[in-house]
């Protein structure tokens, strides 16, 4: 048909377009909604923020630890813009490395703690919590009722690992399965004691939990896509960005230490810490683990936890557990030490102690 | 004379078309990306964690270590250092 014929016919209203125009709109219009489709529906999903064009760009990051250096700035500067964009201050993401030659380890004394829940507020201000629905706390203290406590203290020197096919380092937790050298119960223990009780109550005992950095991590085992990994200095962190929020991670640890934001952080802008590291306390998004990283943003410039500075008993002692002359150390051989039965064999180096 | 599919409204058409698809793509995309939880599921959501990591506590009682136990921990917890320090 020629293109005169066509015309002709056009005017006179009997062809409309033929099979060959239907495909190329269709082909046009195809492509135009593959480019713009999810563009558009992000900002239909969510207020046009200063953040929007940023978070494509995160999202398509990939793990920070296998980053070159290059990507690492471009990476922090995109957060660092969002951040201080968004809670309109100022905002750092540190990338400080651990320090070298340091383990570090934690030490909580029992008799000293009250209860007072300090040390939580102080770990939510620090590390840019959620602050209402939910509240995220990455402690939780457990009151126990005191008497559910037994100890053959003429037993605290002998006990065995004995070898085993497994070597030296086998599961050896507490005595041995026969004569077990005692403990604290925890079966009447209570987490959410209401905020205006008395403490210390004489009938009970106070231990706050939270991630016990264990040695051989099993949330670390479980991780599909190694978003969560232990560091030189042994703690455990995250890469926000990487996790895919499957949950995994909560579901291994026997501590109960991890929490996943089901929704959007609630972190109020003038209470946001401004001074945050990569995989400390930078502010989570949706979907994604987070957990107590014994203040990364802290402990990695030399400094103390923040909830080790805000005990206002002196329960709490932080260190490194390859300095004989380091708290923690001394306590771990001079205390009686106590920690969470548990058969996997985790060698999580929080440790609880009498003074 | 201009021909029908150079037009003016042959343009429109075309790219009423565009936005047309674009904008179902992109409903599409935010009804299935959404959060399609209540304030209420959350809730629930975060606490049936705790129920968990509290029921999880529960059944952990605090033991106590002993001397040698102490001693091979931080044995182990050294040369796992010691060995992670080590060049490949």
């Amino acid at each position: 048909m020629s293109e005169e014929i066509i015309e002709i016919r056009e005017e006179a209203g009997e062809v409309q377009g033929g099979r060959r125009d239907f495909l190329k709109n269709l082909g046009i219009a195809g492509a135009a909604a593959l480019v713009a489709g999810p563009v558009l529906a992000e900002a239909a999903a969510e207020p046009v923020s200063p953040d929007a064009g940023m978070t494509a760009a995160e999202m398509f990051q990939g793990h920070f630890v296998l980053m070159s250096d290059e990507e690492k700035k471009k990476a922090v500067a995109r957060l660092e813009k969002r951040y201080t964009a968004k809670y309109k201050k100022k905002t750092v993401v540190s990338t400080v490395p651990p320090p070298e030659g340091v383990l570090f380890g934690y030490a909580l004394d029992i008799s000293k703690c009250t209860g007072c829940r300090r040390c939580v507020h102080a770990c939510v201000t620090e590390n840019n919590q959620s602050r209402h629905d939910p509240e995220i706390h990455w402690i939780q203290v457990m009151k126990l009722t005191k008497g559910n406590d037994s100890f053959a203290a003429e037993n605290l020197g002998k006990g065995y690992p004995a070898k085993s096919k497994f070597g030296d380092y086998g599961v050896q937790v507490g005595g041995n399965a026969y004569t077990p050298l005692g403990g604290i119960g925890t079966h009447s223990a209570q987490n959410y004691y209401t905020q205006d009780e008395m403490v210390p109550s004489p009938d009970h005992y106070y231990v706050p939990v939270q991630c016990q950095q264990c040695e051989k991590p099993p949330c670390v085992k479980v991780c599909p896509v190694r978003a969560t990994f232990r560091d030189e200095a042994g703690v455990i962190l995250i890469d926000y960005n990487w996790c895919i929020g499957c949950r995994m991670c909560q579901l291994a640890c026997p501590y109960g230490a991890r929490r996943f934001n089901w929704g959007e952080p609630n972190l109020p802008a003038e209470e946001m810490n401004p001074k945050t590291h990569y995989f400390g306390n930078r502010p989570r998004m949706r979907g994604v683990m987070e957990k107590c990283t014994f203040c990364a943003q802290r402990t990695r410039e030399g400094r103390n936890p923040a909830c080790e500075e805000a005990c206002p008993v002196g329960a709490r002692r932080f260190g490194n557990l390859l300095d004989p002359e380091s708290d923690v150390r001394k306590i771990l051989d001079k205390k009686r030490v106590f920690r969470f039965k548990e058969e996997f064999g985790t060698y999580p180096k929080f440790f609880y102690y009498v003074g | 004379m201009v021909k029908e599919e150079n037009s003016r409204r042959a343009f429109f058409k075309k790219a009423a078309a565009a936005v047309g698809i674009v904008a179902a793509a992109g409903y599409t995309k935010t009804l299935i990306s959404k959060p399609s939880e209540s304030a209420e599921d959350l809730k629930a959501k975060y606490a049936n964690d705790a129920i968990s990591q509290e029921q999880k506590l529960m059944q952990t009682p605090l033991v106590l270590m002993t001397d040698s136990e102490k001693k091979q921990m931080l044995d182990e917890m050294l040369n796992n250092y010691n060995k992670n320090k080590e060049p490949a």
